[in-house]
């Protein structure tokens, strides 16, 4: 099969549903003849043109207002926020009048907007745009939220969130916008809410998200070498939270580490964790959940730095063989 | 209204307290600061004296009772109150009048209650699981998890082995008190479970074979003595090294000054305190020596207050004798003794046996030549001192007998290294074997 990067995924699914249904629409800073930020819709605005491809003025409140105005009249826009942390300019608008209006007009009006966002560090793109803040959206009834952490997910995922009548948070990490994989030319899509193990295990699961699915997996393969048997759950999609596969994994292994590179404190490996532990799964655990997650600091502009604020390989290998207290290595 | 007595926390190690006497019935008055009872704890035996005053309504245990710190020992009030018939412990609460409780009595109670909770058995959920689906109880499982957490396969292991056997929980304690192996006894309860009579029964059948005579509970002091060096002998790394010390001049110095002291004294100055001495002026130079091991942090000290391990009936004291580098050899005879003799009759404070900073260990007084002295953590050396005795010695090619001793120096070698060990040793004994060096 042909394998594509992530970014041309993304590309590809909303060329796919633009071509099927003329009310979806681009907007964001920059998008149009440009290519957005990381170039993710270039070459778009020559095939669907101005009107479609719809570069905005410097607002991100201003898009989102758009947003959620044109999807409440029968629109489904797709809106592009340069970097993720921008967000929190645009968050009146998701927040209180897309992520509540469906609800509070007795879902009479819809609104089937995607908001696409990198997010994420490791492009030594310093404090204010290498966030992951995708844990607060997740606290709001009304969104979904989705973190793809390959381009066949993400793919997949993105028909399906042009598709939901409902306003959804799309964060792509921006370090996995090059990273290849096989990818189908033909249209599929994958459900919000489904989890996708990605490696089979028994000792141990860890749940991972986005470019922490990759260290997990790099983790796994170390792992494996010393008799650790890893079982890599990505859950692909936040909000709705694939709870079975979850807590079908950890019954079976008997161990949980959470990963994931927001902070740790209020992160949403906080929600994963509560989770097990109010399930079955709970009667199954063999040892204390074990979190990971991006220390309490901004994220520094220095290389380095950036790199020790955020779990590592070898902290997500130490941590699981702290949690089968097995000797962890020197770090 | 209602007044708690607690047994008071007087270390930071303490953990239970040992009731020794009474000095008040119940329904005597009790005024504030008179001594109320008497506990030994791991380390001393002190009265504890009333905090309030009234009539002393309840006693809740008796002399020789083990009661974990913050427990209610006993109420007092006034004559119409009513205090309860059993001890109101973390647990049943309810029974404690509320408002009789002081205000911080309600921390106290919440530290009885979450000490109460860290003996419970650790076990994950799993395990607990595993134990439950296989009719095993959980606290005859051996945890090999941090803190001796249960996991599941330890529930896994112990249902493999022939060990899984069962035992009530009171045959297990009873086991445990007496050191017997469960696993070697024939249980004669339902499906082979151990019970209560068949421990005892073992206990008489070794006691048969063995003609004991008596079993002494490891406790208070001696379980201390017992904790404190295994703690040490396990978690320090102990190299020994030793040196012959010529003690001639020294035994002149303490004629010399041994009619002065005693005048000025009353006391006979000792060799310990010339040791002592020449230890203190010694270990200025050596500031590794008189260092602590505290957290992975080689703590120096300033002070060089010296631990004098004595001797006493039940085990081993060590009361400090702060500032012996500052210290003239009178004050040092008298302080010394003073300690000793209080640490031999029990009557040391907490104050007393806390600080110091290099210990002493002095068998000389016995037919010891050397020894293998174990560290007084987290102190990072201590000297052992053998007997002085005439030997044989070179001295210009010329067998000459002298007045030997031997001193051995334990050090931590996670702190100190071979060769600075050595030099401190290497000091001591020239200082001792020129003494009048002492008073420069």
């Amino acid at each position: 099969m042909r394998e594509i990067t992530y970014l041309e995924a993304v590309r590809e699914a909303m060329s796919i549903e633009m071509r099927k249904n003329e009310d979806v629409f681009l907007m964001g800073e920059d998008i149009g003849v440009y290519g957005g930020a990381f170039g993710v819709s270039r070459g778009m605005i020559e095939e669907f043109g101005p009107e479609r491809i719809r570069n905005t003025p410097i607002s991100e409140a201003g898009i989102a207002g758009a947003a959620v105005g044109s999807a409440l009249t029968g629109m489904r826009p797709i809106m592009e926020l340069q970097f993720s942390d921008f967000i929190t300019i645009a968050l009146d608008q998701i927040v209180n009048q897309a992520a509540k209006l469906r609800y509070m007009y007795g879902g009479k009006g819809k609104v089937p907007m995607v908001v696409r966002t990198p997010s994420g560090s490791g492009t030594g793109a310093a404090a204010q745009h290498s966030q992951s803040l995708e844990a607060w959206v997740t606290h709001i009834p009304g969104l979904k939220v989705v973190q793809p952490s390959t381009a066949y997910d993400a793919k997949g995922l993105l028909k399906a969130a042009i598709d939901d009548d409902n306003p959804v948070i799309f964060y792509e990490h921006k370090l996995l916008y090059k990273t290849n994989s096989e990818v189908p030319e033909e249209e599929y899509s994958i459900p919000l809410g489904e989890a996708d193990v990605k490696r089979e295990g028994t000792d141990i699961t860890i749940v991972a998200t986005a470019i922490m699915v990759h260290k997990a997996l790099e983790a796994a393969a170390e792992l494996e070498k010393e008799g650790i048997s890893v079982e890599v759950v990505d859950p692909r999609t936040l909000v709705p939270l694939d709870t079975e596969t979850i807590i079908e994994s950890v019954a079976k292994t008997g161990h949980l580490v959470v990963v994931h590179e927001a902070v740790k404190r209020g992160g949403f490996g906080g929600e994963i964790a509560s989770m097990i532990a109010e399930s079955e799964a709970f009667d199954y655990l063999d040892a204390p959940i074990k979190r990971l997650g991006g220390v309490e600091t901004p994220i520094p502009y220095n290389p380095e730095l950036e790199k020790a604020a955020i779990p590592q390989v070898p902290d997500i290998v130490n941590a699981v063989k702290e949690t089968l207290t097995k000797k962890a290595v020197a770090k | 209204m209602l007044k708690e007595v607690f047994m008071p926390k007087l270390s930071s190690t303490m953990e239970v307290g040992t009731l020794l006497e009474w000095f008040k019935e119940e329904g005597e008055s009790v005024e504030v600061g008179e001594p109320l009872f008497e506990i030994m704890t791991d380390k001393i035996n002190i009265e504890v004296e009333s905090y309030e005053e009234g009539i002393l309504l309840k006693k809740y245990y008796d002399v020789e009772d083990e009661v974990p710190v913050n427990e209610i020992v006993a109420f007092i009030g006034e004559a119409n109150d009513k205090a309860p018939d059993t001890p109101p412990a973390a647990g049943n609460e309810e029974q404690t009048e509320k408002e009789a409780a002081p205000e911080d009595a309600v921390s106290q109670k919440e530290a009885a209650t979450s000490g109460a909770s860290t003996s419970k058995v650790r076990a994950t959920p799993a395990a607990r699981r595993a134990a439950r689906e296989n009719n095993l109880s959980i606290e005859n499982i051996q945890g090999t998890g941090p803190n001796g957490r249960i996991h599941e396969q330890d529930v896994v292991d112990a249902l493999n082995k022939e060990s899984s056997k069962l035992v009530t929980p009171l045959a297990a304690k009873i086991a445990a008190d007496q050191g017997i192996d469960t696993d070697s006894v024939q249980g004669t309860g339902a499906r082979g479970k151990v019970v209560k009579q068949d421990v005892l029964g073992q206990q008489n059948t070794s006691a048969q074979e063995t003609g004991e005579l008596e079993r002494i509970k490891l406790k208070g002091l001696r379980k201390a003595v017992a904790d404190k060096m295994l703690q040490s002998a396990r978690s320090i790394p102990h190299v020994t090294l030793t040196t012959d010390v010529d003690m001639s001049k020294a035994i002149e110095v303490r004629k010399a000054l041994l009619p002065t002291i005693e005048a000025q004294t009353g006391y006979r100055v000792s060799y310990t305190e010339i040791i002592m001495k020449a230890t203190a002026s010694v270990l200025k130079n050596h500031p590794k020596v008189n260092a602590s091991l505290i957290d992975n942090e080689i703590v120096m000290n300033q002070a060089i207050n010296l631990g004098l391990a004595v001797a006493v009936e039940d085990g081993l004291i060590v009361p400090s004798v702060p500032n012996v580098d500052k210290a003239g050899l009178a004050e040092l005879t008298t302080v010394s003794k003073e300690l000793g003799a209080k640490a031999r009759n029990n009557r040391l404070t907490p104050d007393e046996m806390r600080g110091s900073t290099f210990t002493i260990s002095n068998l000389g007084m016995y037919a010891i030549d050397g020894f293998t002295p174990i560290i007084n953590a987290p102190e990072t050396a201590i000297l052992g001192v053998g007997r002085i005795v005439e030997k044989p010695v070179v001295i210009d090619h010329v067998v000459e007998v002298r007045p030997m001793m031997v001193l051995s120096l334990s050090f931590d070698h996670r702190a100190i290294d071979g060769a600075p060990a050595a030099a401190f040793l290497t000091e001591l004994k020239e200082r001792l074997e020129n003494p009048w060096t002492l008073l420069v």
